[in-house]
């Protein structure tokens, strides 16, 4: 039996969950301890939020080990529910919210229907393909914004009962995006542990094991798939909020290279991975920025050059390390 | 008059399609590598095409020479990069990769080549002509000859001769053809040296049509990708009839319902074959 | 000698400590990379141009100007983290906008942090809706203005009973169309539509399109295409190939001049509009309009068109209103400018609707000479 199974000895829940706690509060005052500026908080809303994005390609990728060219369909799913229903219908955060859930569960599911005998690249054009009727679909349906998109999309609701939380700026709308992000951790978290992604994992890696124990990789795949699609999806249901504007550049590039390169940077299966690639590539664009040029050389590059010399990403290149410091006596922690 | 200008029209579109996505079905076919900076591939050879012509003064057909050089050293180089993860057969890998060059491609030549668009001066692409009431031009009649051409020669190089059986043997089974002595390493860099040559020449004839910009390319990759999975991976004939009926297609749904939409189309019918037969998209 | 040099020195350090007075800061967020690199660095060099001109009058409030240049990379994500940056950096207005889903991106950022956000040439209708920008202000035509005088050329002047629409599919070219199709209705227009063709803003093959419109045999076709840098010179070369006879009446700017400098004589015969040129009547009789011109060729070795204009109209229109109202406050400049005149660019009075759009005065023209961009203005009516 691998290692897979085991979670970390020794810390326990409760420790891990008092970290977790400071961590969070932390978080909450970041912004105000990087400045406090309007910036610093739109800065770090934008980071939460790719970051969500970036989680549910990582997902299907570190899972499954299948590249999803598709995701920005769910990213632009939840932008374009928040916007239509908020808009159009003055529905509150949570309707939006839990219609964007349904309407990713539903088009990842006749997706990953689609794709269940598919496998790597194939699987990846099938998605892309997916992608691209999507965008042609937002551009031309004017019914749903059209080429132009949506824009005065009021400011997130999400009423508690006796108040209503409204998110009108960049201020308020950190703490959402912060739990929001930590949501995610800690379904990743729990998920790495659940009977659904240790099977993911055993397929992927052992295809015989996983057939022996009677796992069917086919409805292992769908259920992955399916539940990656909500959570990039609730990215983009941020993301409305956050922009005010919602249009059919939600299908660009531009973001499946950023998700893409976020995942790929520090490494597969690296729980706080796609955060710190979101944060570098962000840092990066908005505060180094060598013009559009050079930035998409940057981009491209990291991308190509981190798959090619360090697959495993910076962790990889990280354990390496460590393993060459220590000598063969030592034993090497946790 | 209509039907038989849109049926030229239609064989116009089609060759160039063919043209610039046989260098694509040939290394997805052989070595299961999704190349996704071909569309950035196209433009660089355009540029290089313009390059030759506008400022080193050569003729054309020289130009076009320079430009598969150029890009078939380039492919040297990428695959050169790319060779370990490509003997792994790391195909996710391989993939985001190429997306990667492709996003460096671009910006390196708006950075190289300027943002200004360009024309390429062929006096062919303005030469029309008249036949009856139908209109064309010697560059169309060039795209159209050409991919026939090419066409032809490359399948009866897998066809008949050995290096043909080499390469499909590898495309079957890589290991397999080590065993028989079959340098894969070898294979593969001479058919992604053929990806970037073909596209590079697929870009020298067609882009003349219209002015070239360092930020196109993104259209290519979608009709490539059309065109291939409708003809079969890997199948070269399917290609050829693939890349010419989608030309019609586009014509005829364009004449007679709405051209804008075509793009919507065509990747609707693909995703219904998908679904019907997602086999289908097996290689060969 | 020593103590004189240091008495001048501290002197001068002291006439200049007001100076040091903090600079405004003029911010432009254009494309200055892809495809709409070089109009949306031409739009930014015209901002540059008469903010020197103006420091060289003295600055603005006795403060200097500065310009801020960034590049939205026509993606609105990015144009998103512009604006940020912009409002980190402290700007004092902020002048965008080549395409529209990036000024629509932008506007709610802008509007947040109290920047004034004027819109040089983005044409769509919603960026003057008030709902992302209360304080919104555009520089360049809208369609709804566009529509009534090329309807009006084509159905008065040209007397065309049978037209033909080559429409981009967007909202852009869509809402163009639709516009001048209600412009007919106003005119009692007798005649008829024969046929619509449209294509994607990305298309440069359009030989399907050209080929029904050759068949429909219209007397004018109204063309709606955005793409100056590819598309459209395309699409002008090919209409000639195909020999259409029929008038090609383009929409309002789109006439651009890489569309000249690629297409060159195949453009001979086009009947277009514009906004602004600095050689034809009224602009050439307009002294700014003059100075601009001049000063323009001289920096940049060539004429300003449409785009440059746009851009240093947004500058002085600005300008003027800061100074009259002796205020950098968003809502005190704003109503300055929204429904009021401004005397004294180079469009000479500029006029403002209440919702914030300049008032265009049209050149209606006829391409003579493509190669070299020679119009020839024709009478309006």
């Amino acid at each position: 039996m691998t290692a897979i199974g085991q979670g970390r000895p020794a810390s326990g829940p409760a420790l891990r969950a008092t970290v977790f706690v400071v961590l969070a509060v932390i978080g909450l005052f970041l912004p105000r301890l990087l400045g406090g500026t309007s910036v610093a908080y739109s800065t770090l809303t934008t980071i939460a939020i790719f970051a969500v994005m970036c989680y549910g390609i990582d997902i299907v990728l570190s899972y499954l080990g299948e590249v999803s060219l598709g995701h920005t369909l769910f990213w632009a799913i939840g932008g374009y529910t928040a916007a239509n229903l908020s808009v159009k219908y003055g529905l509150n955060g949570w309707s939006t919210a839990l219609a964007t859930i349904a309407l990713c569960v539903v088009a990842a599911g006749f997706l990953g229907a689609v794709t269940l005998r598919t496998r790597e690249f194939v699987f990846s054009l099938v998605t892309y393909a997916a992608a691209v009727v999507g965008y042609e679909i937002a551009f031309n349906w004017d019914a749903i914004g059209g080429s132009d998109g949506i824009v005065g999309i009021s400011a997130l609701k999400l009423p508690f009962g006796v108040a209503t939380f409204s998110g009108a700026t960049q201020e308020d709308l950190w703490p959402v995006a912060l739990a929001l992000l930590l949501l995610t951790l800690i379904f990743i978290a729990r998920f790495r542990r659940s009977r659904l992604g240790t099977a993911a994992l055993m397929v992927q890696m052992n295809p015989a094991l996983a057939a022996s124990l009677g796992i069917d990789p086919r409805k292992i795949r769908l259920a992955v798939f399916v539940l990656s699609a909500p959570i990039t999806g609730l990215a983009g249901w941020l993301y409305a909020y956050q922009r005010a504007y919602v249009g059919p550049d939600m299908f660009e590039t531009y973001f499946l290279v950023l998700m893409l390169t976020s995942v790929v940077l520090v490494g597969r299966r690296v729980l706080v991975g796609p955060l710190i690639g979101t944060a570098l590539l962000i840092a990066q664009q908005n505060l180094f920025s060598l013009g559009g040029d050079w930035n998409k050389i940057i981009l491209g590059a990291v991308l190509a050059l981190v798959l090619i010399f360090w697959p495993a990403g910076l962790i990889g290149l990280f354990r390496n390390f460590r393993k060459a410091k220590l000598s063969p006596q030592e034993k090497p922690q946790e | 008059m209509n039907i038989a200008q849109q049926i030229v029209n239609g064989l116009v579109l089609g060759s160039g399609y063919a043209c610039v996505a046989l260098g694509w079905t040939i290394l997805l076919g052989v070595a299961r590598l999704v190349n996704f900076a071909h569309g950035q591939l196209y433009m660089l050879g355009a540029f290089v095409t313009w390059y030759a012509m506008v400022k080193a003064g050569l003729p054309y057909p020289v130009a076009i020479l320079a430009a598969i050089i150029a890009l078939g050293i380039l492919g040297v180089l990428l695959q050169t990069a790319m060779m370990r993860l490509v003997m792994t057969q790391n195909l996710t890998s391989l993939m985001i990769v190429t997306l990667g060059f492709g996003y460096v491609l671009q910006g390196g030549s708006a950075l190289i080549f300027g943002g200004n668009p360009q024309t390429l001066p062929v006096t062919l692409a303005r030469a029309k002509v008249d036949l009856g009431s139908l209109w064309f031009t010697w560059q169309d009649v060039l795209v159209f000859a050409a991919t026939l051409l090419l066409y032809g020669a490359v399948w009866l190089f897998t066809r008949k001769t050995r290096y043909g059986s080499v390469i499909r043997a590898v495309a079957e089974d890589p290991k397999l053809a080590e065993l028989f002595g079959i340098n894969a390493r070898i294979v593969y860099l001479l058919v992604f040296i053929f990806e970037c040559a073909a596209v590079a020449l697929g870009a020298a004839l067609v882009a003349p049509r219209s002015p070239i910009l360092t930020s196109m390319g993104f259209n290519e990759v979608i009709m490539t990708f059309v065109v291939v999975v409708l003809g079969g991976i890997g199948s070269i004939t399917g290609a050829l009839l693939a890349g010419l009926g989608l030309g019609l297609f586009i014509a005829f749904f364009g004449a007679f319902v709405a051209q804008a939409y075509t793009t919507a189309a065509a990747f609707a019918l693909l995703l219904i074959l998908l679904v019907i037969r997602p086999a289908g998209l097996a290689t060969k | 000698m020593m103590r004189t040099i240091q008495l001048a020195v501290v002197a001068l350090l002291a006439l200049g400590a007001p100076a040091m007075a903090q600079d405004i800061k003029v911010g432009t967020i254009f494309p200055l990379s892809g495809g709409a690199g070089p109009d949306g660095q031409t739009v930014t060099n015209a901002v540059k141009l008469m903010v020197d001109e103006i420091n060289a009058k003295g600055g603005l409030l006795g403060r200097k100007l500065v310009v801020v240049s960034k590049d939205d990379e026509s993606t609105p994500a990015v144009g998103v983290s512009r604006a940020n940056e912009m409002i980190a950096e402290k700007a004092d207005v902020v002048i965008e906008g080549w395409n529209s889903p990036v000024t629509l991106a932008m506007q709610p950022i802008l509007a947040r942090a109290g920047v004034l956000d004027i819109t040089a040439v983005s044409k769509s209708d919603l960026i003057l809706s008030g709902e992302s920008n209360p304080y919104a202000i555009r520089i360049n035509s809208s369609n709804g203005f566009d529509a009534e005088v090329i309807a009006k050329y084509v159905v008065n002047t040209l007397k065309a009973k049978k037209i033909a629409f080559l429409t981009q599919n967007d909202v852009y070219g869509n809402g163009f169309q639709s516009a001048v199709e209600a412009e007919f209705k106003k005119l009692n227009f007798s005649g008829q539509i024969v046929t619509t063709e449209k294509f994607a803003f990305k298309d440069t093959d359009f030989r399907v399109q050209l080929t029904n419109l050759k068949t429909a045999n219209p007397d004018a076709i109204i063309v709606t295409n955005s793409s100056n840098s590819s598309g459209l010179p395309a699409m002008v070369e090919q209409y000639r190939q195909a020999d259409i006879k029929s008038t090609f009446v383009g929409a309002v700017g789109i006439m651009l001049t890489t569309v000249f400098k690629v297409a060159g004589d195949a453009n001979n015969g086009i009947i277009s509009a514009d906004i602004y040129f600095w050689d034809l009547p009224p602009f050439n009789g307009i002294a700014e309009s003059n100075a601009f011109a001049a000063a323009f060729k001289k920096a940049y070795g060539a004429d300003p068109d449409k785009s440059a204009a746009l851009g240093a109209a947004a500058v002085q229109v600005w300008a003027s209103a800061v100074q009259a109202t002796k205020s950098l406050d968003r809502k005190t400049v704003a109503d300055a400018i929204r429904g009021k005149t401004i005397k004294g660019t180079v469009f000479g009075d500029a006029t403002f609707l209440p919702n914030g759009q300049l008032q265009p005065r049209y050149v209606v023209f006829k391409v003579v000479d493509g190669k070299n961009a020679k119009l020839e203005a024709l009478p309006q009516n």
